[in-house]
């Protein structure tokens, strides 16, 4: 007896597959039978590749398939895996129209986003498999054979639910959670900024002058209301999390720079590794605040150390 | 005696004590709102609060920059307001003589008067120059019985028994009743249905929205007379983060079918956290923007300073 599924019968749920190569060729190859398909079922294909590998995809495809090309690290904290992941699930989640249309995504790993030592990538496929878990999404990334930081492959071992063998999918028994991930590699803080224009230490019951401080100074560097008013609600919430969880004072600095920096500094345990990557439910009063920080700022990047817990926030004017 | 601001029926000399900065703006405003209302040319010693005083008459749905254009509004400011406190009384005196003359000259019915005098006054001297300036002001409205003037006075800054002794001079005080105030939210009630929230919600008060809204919630149920819609007037929230936004919307999706949540006169600012927590979603939320927002500032008067 032969058992047939449909797609449209099927409930998609969120996949995450690895597949390693040793040349470029060889890349393209295992590359094309899966964006190939993918146009077969109608679906969407997203893709995070370098614009020789692009280029390769566009010719096997013919121009008539789209390719929607996903966010890449940029700007001044390229390092933060959170942000990259944070932007590319919401690019995704409307592809998805709302996470009832599947769709297939490709990347691959690009060494100039190494950082120092390639723990970007690790924390990037931990925080695509919180970002997207509950996402209509087969997502496939390739990594060379030897990449220049073996930590890379390590991470993506771990990472990765699958990993594919002569192009099929097998269960990959290496495969540990995210925040499992996390806890082995913690996600490492940012390059260290200079003097910030403003510091100040706050209280539950100080957030209103912390709030009116930062805004003032916003509005001072030549911030636009609506824009100021945004950032500050941001850093509104990521301050409110930072006094609520029992420490009593946390530490907030702002740089009013050619971009807006503000990071706050408590010295609470970081419980959730990556925090508001996950769409909250409608039913959950709790997490939602993070949520929208991520979607107000360019960049948002939690880190935890011996000192504590530690939020940057990062937008343009 | 003791009056609310709904019945300020025509007063002389007024004093009110308020217990936050929400509640200065609000019967501050009151007064002024009052003036415009029936025809009189209105004065304001600013100092510094010109903005906060001048928006919450838009939030109450004054037409500002009208009142300010043709000369019926007259906002003096800081720097003058110092000035005429930091002189002396007999000045005061005289400027207020020339002010009510030409107000009558002008065609106005009367002048009516409120401003920031104790922090202008305080930090050169103590409560006896205020109760100097206080006489002062009493001696010229006792020539000009029609002038009306509000004392304002904040509980922050004196003890009771100095307030006790400002209240003897005045013939009525205005209070306006607050179920709540903590000094970063202020909220009144009008009828069971209907509350009016001035100030910010953030994670110290938050859990004051909620509570508000079950009683609110209770009291409409139980009565027969009360409509069906519960109202937040939104119009003086300046901030709302977004767990307040969520517990809004909560309490709205809780709500029996019968009954709806309706938020009026909400500015952009607060619009948009309720947007991003799922307000258009709820059914039984209505959120209805204000119609006119905005800070107005001061400073296109005709009539800058007074002489």
């Amino acid at each position: 007896m032969k058992v047939q599924t449909t797609r449209g019968s099927q409930a998609a749920r969120f996949s995450h597959a690895a597949g390693f190569f040793d040349a470029h060729t060889a890349l393209i190859g295992q590359l094309a039978p899966l964006a190939t398909a993918a146009v077969g079922r109608d679906e969407p294909v997203a893709i995070g590749v370098r614009p020789i590998t692009e280029e390769a995809l566009r010719h096997l495809l013919g121009e008539s398939v789209e390719l929607v090309s996903l966010a890449q690290p940029d700007g001044l904290d390229p390092d933060s895996g959170q942000t990259v992941a944070s932007r590319r699930a919401r690019q995704l989640r409307t592809l998805t129209e709302g996470g009832t249309r599947p769709i297939t995504v490709l990347t691959e790993h690009i060494s100039q986003f190494d950082g120092a030592d390639g723990g970007f990538w690790t924390e990037l496929d931990a925080a695509m498999n919180i970002a997207l878990a509950e996402l209509p999404i087969a997502l496939t990334c390739f990594f060379p054979e030897l990449p220049l930081h073996l930590a890379i492959l390590d991470g993506a071992r771990r990472n990765h639910e699958q990993l594919l063998v002569s192009g099929v999918p097998k269960d990959n028994p290496d495969y540990r959670p995210p925040r499992a991930v996390l806890a082995e590699q913690p996600v490492s803080a940012p390059a260290v900024l200079g003097p910030p224009d403003l510091t100040l230490r706050f209280s539950a019951w100080q957030l209103h002058e912390m709030r009116a401080q930062v805004q003032q100074a916003l509005l001072a560097a030549g911030c636009q209301l609506e824009h100021a008013e945004d950032v500050v609600l941001a850093v509104n919430e990521v301050a409110t999390n930072a006094v609520e969880h029992g420490q009593m004072e946390a530490e907030l600095m702002l740089w009013t720079g050619a971009e807006l920096v503000c990071e706050v500094h408590d010295r609470g345990i970081l419980g959730d590794p990556l925090p508001g990557l996950q769409a909250p439910h409608p039913a959950d009063p709790k997490g939602r605040g993070i949520w929208i920080a991520r979607q107000l700022c360019d960049v948002l990047h939690v880190w935890g150390d011996a000192a504590g817990t530690h939020v940057r926030m990062r937008t343009t004017r | 005696m003791v009056r609310t601001i709904e019945e300020m029926t025509p007063v002389d000399h007024a004093c009110a004590v308020a217990d936050s900065d929400e509640h200065l703006w609000e019967v501050t405003a009151a007064w002024l709102a009052g003036g415009l209302t029936e025809g009189e040319r209105v004065l304001y010693f600013e100092d510094e609060t010109a903005a906060a005083v001048l928006s919450r008459l838009t939030d109450d749905r004054v037409q500002v920059r009208e009142a300010i254009g043709s000369g019926q509004l007259v906002v003096v400011p800081t720097q003058r307001t110092r000035e005429i406190l930091s002189g002396p009384v007999d000045d005061l005196e005289r400027l207020l003589h020339g002010e009510i003359d030409r107000t009558l000259a002008r065609g106005w019915p009367r002048l009516r008067l409120t401003g920031e005098t104790v922090g202008a006054l305080l930090p050169s001297g103590d409560a006896d120059r205020v109760m100097a300036f206080e006489r002062g002001t009493a001696r010229v409205l006792q020539q000009h019985p029609t002038t009306r003037l509000l004392c304002r006075y904040d509980r922050r800054r004196w003890n009771e028994r100095a307030i006790d002794d400002m209240r003897r001079m005045h013939d009525t005080e205005l209070v306006s009743p607050a179920v709540y105030d903590d000094n970063l939210l202020r909220i009144t009630r009008s009828g069971s249905s209907t509350a009016r929230l001035a100030g910010e919600i953030d994670h110290s008060n938050r859990l004051r929205i909620k509570t508000l809204l079950e009683a609110m919630l209770d009291q409409t149920l139980r009565s027969h007379s009360a409509p069906t819609d519960v109202v937040l007037d939104l119009s003086s929230l300046r901030f709302l983060d977004v767990a307040g936004a969520i517990s809004a919307v909560h309490a709205a999706e809780e709500f029996p079918s019968t009954h709806r949540l309706r938020l009026v006169g909400v500015r952009p600012r607060v619009l948009r956290v309720l947007d991003r927590c799922g307000a258009p979603f709820a059914a039984q939320l209505v959120v209805e923007p204000h119609p006119e927002p905005g800070d107005p500032a001061p400073g296109d008067e005709p009539e800058p300073a007074l002489r």
